[in-house]
């Protein structure tokens, strides 16, 4: 199901919390959702979900949530890993959520043990650690198997056993054509994950579009070559008007060049190579580059 | 709207304060129809409705209200308003599945409470009840008919449910009522007292004072009942008019 976001807009008195926000989930795709704290991804999110009041307009499939029935087969949301009554146990906090889609014990039950608590159903969740919580609230989402996921920072308190499995859950998720939204600050994590990023900062748009294009709007990828010849590899790069940094005896780093180019002048030069390896920028570092200044709320201790 | 009613009738039932609020209020109300009956024997013989008006005890009342408080004080505690909300984007529907849920719970314990009083007067010592002994209520006034404690209750309830809509606190939706009801409206009563008459109009529109008037019978019965209940619908409307402009 394709989820369209158009024009969100959000006011808080004077501050602009989300500013015409417009992007689109694609089915069959893990969308990344990032962006500072209180860069406005919660706030997103309870828009699309028409949680909180604002302007704009989410269609799911083309039309508004309101429109669907039963909802619950077409979203699933997670946006707290403490939503839920602290007495009430888990297993009876999924029926109550099963109600709307009729979703039947037999399923509640699956899906516990599909999160790993099958073992706590019956107990109270006040007592559940973070990362429980977070189980339990993927598993509320998930219950009535909707098409769509919208998960806001769901890896928060997850070891990494527990993230790993939640990837790999995810990637399994979207490729049975369903859409994910997931919202991370682990960003190594979101690298492995998504396959398109939605980037906010301070509310507006920094970019929406697949990994690959995202990570080469990063400055200065470069290509890191080993070969047994530097000396006369360094000569035939630099007759072609590439410039070198030497990072070790028989290793060389050129700058602003794909693999294949390297690849082509050491093969015309007659010089081994013994290894050629495309230096990309990690969504890291992307990612900090371009919302240095949308950052909200700064750290301000580290010199 | 059969799915919202589910929803909400497993959420009622699948927390224990709900068992231990209803426990509480049979257990309240046998106690306030039945202690009289059983410490004092040889006292007057008392009539079935005046044994089954101990259920139009306000302290009976503010038990039943906090489960009415908790019909959303739970859900904004613990955020789980978010949940519902997702799972039913039409908010008048949560509105309606909440208030219906409410309305057959509250029949059912006041139904159970009249049960439980109906018991204790089989079991009273003889003499003690009779169909045929004049019904009066403990300050001599005449006794409600046993559909305007319904009412009455439903109206007190009601408010609980609204208060803790708007203030989103589930203590404020139980304490305000019960304060403004017990403590505030006599405070103002006695010091409109003082005002030579000059505030007698507002102690006549108060909510809780014009409720126990509509509920004696002693006066007017049809004025001081439109107080109350033009109360109970301004405060739910201003509930539902926030409910459905604010965030959730």
């Amino acid at each position: 199901m394709r989820v369209e976001a158009i024009h969100l807009n959000k006011h808080y008195k004077k501050v602009h919390a989300v500013n015409d926000l417009s992007f689109t989930i694609e089915p069959g795709r893990v969308t990344g959702f990032l962006g500072p704290n209180g860069s406005g991804k919660s706030t997103t999110m309870r828009l699309m979900l028409g949680l909180d009041s604002g302007s704009g307009q989410t269609m799911f499939d083309g039309k508004p949530l309101t429109d669907h029935s039963p909802v619950t087969r077409v979203v699933g949301a997670h946006l707290d890993a403490k939503f839920f009554h602290p007495k009430r146990t888990a297993y009876a906090h999924l029926r109550m959520l099963g109600a709307e889609a009729g979703v039947t014990k037999e399923r509640v039950h699956e899906v516990l043990k599909l999160v790993g608590l099958e073992t706590v159903a019956k107990k109270r969740p006040g007592a559940f650690s973070l990362g429980m919580g977070q189980r339990l609230g993927l598993a509320s989402a998930i219950l009535a198997d909707p098409q769509v996921l919208m998960l806001d920072e769901p890896a928060n308190g997850l070891d990494p056993q527990s993230i790993q499995w939640m990837r790999d859950f995810l990637r399994h998720y979207a490729s049975l054509g369903r859409s994910v939204l997931v919202s991370s600050h682990l960003l190594s994590e979101m690298e492995l994950l998504a396959d398109d990023l939605v980037v906010i900062a301070k509310g507006t748009m920094i970019a929406a579009e697949p990994m690959q294009q995202f990570l080469n709007r990063a400055s200065g990828g470069s290509v890191l070559v080993r070969t047994s010849d530097s000396r006369r590899l360094a000569q035939a790069l630099e007759a072609q008007g590439l410039t070198l940094v030497a990072t070790g005896v028989d290793e060389l780093r050129v700058p602003d060049v794909s693999t294949d180019r390297v690849g082509h002048i050491a093969f015309a030069a007659g010089v081994p190579i013994l290894e050629l390896q495309a230096e990309r920028a990690s969504l890291e570092s992307v990612f900090l580059e371009l919302t240095e200044d949308g950052q909200e709320y700064r750290v301000g201790g580290a010199q | 709207m059969i799915a919202a009613l589910t929803y909400e009738w497993r959420r009622l039932w699948s927390v224990r304060s709900t068992i231990v609020v209803s426990v509480l209020y049979l257990v309240l109300i046998g106690l306030i129809g039945g202690l009289p009956l059983f410490l004092d024997k040889n006292g007057p013989t008392q009539s079935w409705l005046g044994l089954y008006s101990a259920s139009s005890n306000i302290l009976g009342m503010i038990v039943l209200s906090v489960v009415a408080a908790q019909s959303f004080g739970h859900e904004y505690r613990y955020g789980l308003i978010r949940l519902t909300l997702t799972e039913f984007p039409k908010r008048e529907r949560v509105l309606f599945a909440k208030i219906d849920v409410l309305g057959v719970y509250y029949l059912l314990m006041m139904v159970a409470g009249w049960s439980v009083l109906g018991l204790i007067g089989a079991l009273a010592p003889a003499g003690r009840i009779s169909a045929d002994a004049e019904g009066l209520s403990m300050a001599g006034g005449k006794l409600p008919d046993l559909w305007q404690i319904l009412a009455w209750g439903w109206g007190y309830v009601l408010i609980a449910f609204a208060v803790t809509l708007i203030t989103r606190n589930l203590a404020l939706g139980i304490v305000l009522p019960m304060v403004t009801a017990i403590v505030v409206e006599n405070i103002i009563a006695g010091l409109a007292s003082l005002a030579k008459g000059r505030l007698d109009w507002f102690v006549n529109i108060m909510p809780f004072r014009n409720g126990d008037a509509w509920l004696s019978g002693n006066t007017d019965l049809v004025q001081p009942g439109l107080v109350y209940f033009a109360w109970v619908v301004a405060i739910l409307l201003i509930a539902t008019i926030r409910f459905h402009k604010s965030d959730a």
